[in-house]
């Protein structure tokens, strides 16, 4: 749970700390969205090889109102998509009632050992939030060598 | 030669002229930027160091307020349960 001003300092903290790993992207807003729901995008390029294209930091948050000046996290979109070594890691929270029905869990990972090839859709995952997905990613930033995706286990 | 990505702290130290313990120190103070690798393993990425170097590293402030817009599909285009039944993927 967290306030309007609470949200603000996240998203600014966040944007600091991607700032200062050299990431290039504008000043995110946290923007009011029309179904009362207030949200960010980031889409943060790192420096480093930019062959065939720098890689990504996705992140993206929709926050819906929950008590009186509240508002829960919703929804959550955090992907890394490496494309100087060819490879993607997710961590997602979205349709989180499809996903309890069918799978037990709200959120869910992807992870892909070669872009766009998954060996499965959808990995079992824990929630995390923006700046436990930064420090994963960035864990996995230049490093070759293979994700791991086959060590975590396949839901569907 | 090409430039390194990533620097050790006993890079930053060899070219800061001060001890690793002190680059280890600033780090642990937030100082300079890096990648906790471990406990004990950091990795500085070498445009962090060229903003501390320069004095430009970025103080958190908070984030603007946008504009009312609509608000976006996470998880657009991605397949998901009730897609996979019917072998469809969610499409805006």
């Amino acid at each position: 749970m967290a306030t309007i001003p609470e949200l603000q300092a996240y998203l600014g903290d966040l944007s600091a700390i991607l700032w200062n790993f050299g990431a290039e992207f504008p000043c995110p807003t946290l923007d009011p969205y029309d179904d009362g729901s207030h949200g960010f995008v980031i889409s943060a390029l790192l420096p480093g090889s930019a062959t065939p294209k720098p890689a990504l930091i996705k992140l993206m948050e929709t926050w819906e109102p929950s008590r009186e000046g509240q508002y829960a996290l919703a929804e959550y979109d955090y992907d890394f998509i490496e494309h100087p070594l060819d490879r993607r890691r997710g961590y997602h929270r979205h349709d989180a009632e499809d996903f309890l029905r069918e799978f037990g869990v709200a959120v869910h990972e992807h992870c892909e050992e070669v872009l766009e090839k998954p060996a499965c859709d959808h990995y079992m995952g824990l929630p995390i939030d923006g700046y436990e997905a930064i420090r994963r990613f960035t864990i996995l930033w230049g490093q070759p060598g293979p994700l791991g995706c086959s060590k975590l286990q396949c839901i569907g | 030669m090409q430039k390194k990505q990533f620097l050790t702290p006993a890079d930053i130290a060899l070219e800061l002229d001060i001890s690793t313990s002190t680059v280890l120190r600033k780090i642990h103070a937030r100082e300079i930027p890096a990648i906790a690798v471990s406990d004990r393993i950091y990795r500085i990425p070498a445009a962090s160091f060229e903003l501390y170097k320069a004095g430009r590293l970025q103080s958190a402030q908070p984030a603007p307020l946008g504009r009312p817009r609509p608000r976006p599909r996470i998880g657009e285009g991605e397949s998901t349960p009730v897609a996979v039944g019917v072998a469809a993927v969610r499409r805006a």
